[in-house]
């Protein structure tokens, strides 16, 4: 019915098997998606889907596409590609030289526009999970993308979020709500050893840093601080 | 050329994120993005459904209705076809957890007596073992009787972790005198297995009569579920047992508490206020239940139980 994107005559599979290969493909990202909670799904994992049992070497990039547009037409998902990268921590070289292998690594976000997807698609019993990091997030880029683990705790116990509470009315273990963030890959941990031994840092990571997150992140972090017209000093 | 526009995406991601949504929620989502009413515009309402089944099917999914077993409400919701490698990625529950959710939906459709649900006190004291001797796949390295020590140690506190999950998830429902039933989810996705399992089908809509009235000739092994009767009797007059041709006794069901309905389903704009005041009513209607009995105390846990989650 539909008019096969591109031509896959040259990796010698017929129509079926290529239909199969990608619906494949979106069931395993569907699945796991859930499974994980929305934690990205490396592109290998999709790769080897399509390796298992044929052999051409481009045939997973063009399966793989061909699921990005089934998603987008049957769904409504983009399948998004974050990239990897993790950048020198040292404060020696600021270069964000990529050191390591660049890993792809994929998610699904709704191409509703958003009014309609917080009208009719959004799961409330998730909401506390997006308020949670929203509010993380914002911290992290308000101390320049960066910030030890000390001074994010300090600032989370001002909302009565703590570090040791593992009942909390909404998030549960805190702690562990923080992990689920740096597993979403919006956040990455990193211990820089400095003159009094390991010191733990958050810094944003790719989910957070991918440009129409940012951007909004800052727009809504204006309009906030420009609604309150008393601030208080954090010292 | 898209085939399926942000209306239908709308209608699809709805049910993925949130999960089955009842027969009313699902209309207004319809009313409110196309303008119209899936009870006037029946087929419009179709139509889009058929559109959508059409896309999904090419991953093997559908999207499709059930009723709930025991208030015949229905519900919409996506349905996986093909149980294949993918899939077995689609849950979080381990493995003791899944033969634990399997015994108790046995058990349910076991039941001869048609009543749909199981006892507490019988769901807790289920025995894995037993599962382990009913898979023929079961490899473990122990060897010899095969049955894995996750198994064996699953806890009556896991249980009962377990089963307040399977009930939030839908896959299990509380009913009303607290014994345990299936939930919405298994309703629409076990659809197959329990035509495997030998449950008797209702004679009018062919669905499998977990909760069903039997016919009072004992000899006789139709069953036919509440809101079917409700059905027939309403065009009939008289209920006649479509095999041995027993008259039924019929009586009409108790008045639907129609107020509970619009609580329910309070336009999504304040569903996240509404939620969190359920549940703090239900922490404390929790304690007051244990104290308190009498039928006064049915109906609120029905307000509390059927759409607000645990926790």
């Amino acid at each position: 019915m539909a008019i096969p994107g591109g031509d896959f005559s040259q990796f010698d599979i017929s129509k079926e098997e290529k239909d199969k290969l990608v619906a494949e493909v979106i069931r395993y990202i569907l699945f796991k998606t859930h499974q994980n909670s929305g934690c990205p799904i490396k592109r290998e994992e999709l790769s080897q889907l399509v390796t298992k049992n044929y052999r051409h070497r481009s045939l997973p990039a063009y399966i793989i596409n061909q699921a990005k547009e089934k998603l987008s037409s049957i769904f409504g998902y983009e399948l998004r590609e974050l990239q990897r990268s993790r950048p020198s921590s040292t404060n020696q070289t600021r270069l964000s030289q990529q050191s390591g292998v660049d890993a792809k690594s994929y998610v699904i976000i709704s191409q509703l526009p958003a009014e309609v997807y917080k009208k009719y698609v959004e799961d409330v019993n998730t909401s506390h999970m997006t308020g949670f990091t929203f509010v993380v997030i914002s911290i992290v880029q308000l101390a320049g993308g960066k910030i030890a683990s000390d001074n994010l705790w300090h600032h989370l116990k001002r909302m009565g979020l703590h570090e040791t509470n593992e009942n909390h009315p909404v998030l549960g273990n805190v702690k562990q709500a923080l992990e689920m963030l740096v597993q979403q890959r919006y956040l990455q941990k990193d211990k820089v050893s400095g003159p009094e031994g390991a010191t733990l840092f958050y810094e944003l990571a790719e989910r957070a840093l991918e440009g129409t997150v940012s951007e909004r992140i800052k727009q809504y972090i204006t309009q906030i601080v420009k609604k309150d017209s008393t601030t208080e000093d954090i010292s | 050329m898209a085939v399926l526009s942000w209306k239908h995406h709308t209608l699809i991601q709805s049910l993925l994120e949130r999960g089955p949504l009842t027969e009313k929620e699902f209309h207004s989502i319809f009313t409110a993005i196309t303008g119209q009413n899936p009870g006037t515009h029946q087929g419009k309402f179709n139509d889009y459904l058929l559109k959508i089944n059409r896309e999904l099917s090419y991953v093997q999914l559908d999207l499709r209705a059930c009723r709930d077993p025991y208030d015949g409400r229905v519900y919409y919701g996506v349905v996986n076809n093909v149980s294949d490698e993918q899939s077995k990625f689609g849950t979080k529950y381990s493995v003791p957890q899944i033969a634990f959710f399997k015994a108790i939906v046995e058990a349910i459709a076991q039941d001869a007596t048609a009543e749909g649900c199981i006892c507490n006190m019988d769901v807790l004291n289920i025995r894995l073992e037993n599962q382990v001797l009913n898979s023929s796949r079961s490899q473990s390295q122990d060897g010899s009787l095969g049955i894995p020590a996750a198994f064996r140690n699953f806890t009556m506190s896991q249980k009962e972790r377990t089963l307040d999950q399977l009930v939030k998830d839908k896959w299990l429902c509380y009913t009303e005198d607290d014994n345990i039933g299936v939930g919405v989810r298994s309703v629409l996705d076990l659809r197959g297995w329990f035509n495997n399992a030998g449950v008797p089908s209702c004679e009018v809509c062919n669905e499998a009569g977990l909760k069903a009235k039997l016919c009072p000739n004992e000899g006789c092994t139709v069953r036919i579920h509440q809101y079917c009767l409700k059905k027939i009797f309403s065009q009939k007059g008289v209920i006649v047992c479509p095999s041995c041709e027993t008259q039924w006794e019929y009586q009409p069901p108790k008045a639907e508490p129609v107020e509970l309905e619009d609580e329910e389903t309070e336009p999504t704009q304040s569903q996240s206020s509404l939620r969190m005041k359920r549940k703090r009513q239900r922490v404390s209607q929790n304690d007051d239940s244990n104290t308190v009995g009498g039928s006064s105390q049915v109906d609120t846990k029905r307000v509390t139980r059927s759409s607000a989650h645990l926790r």
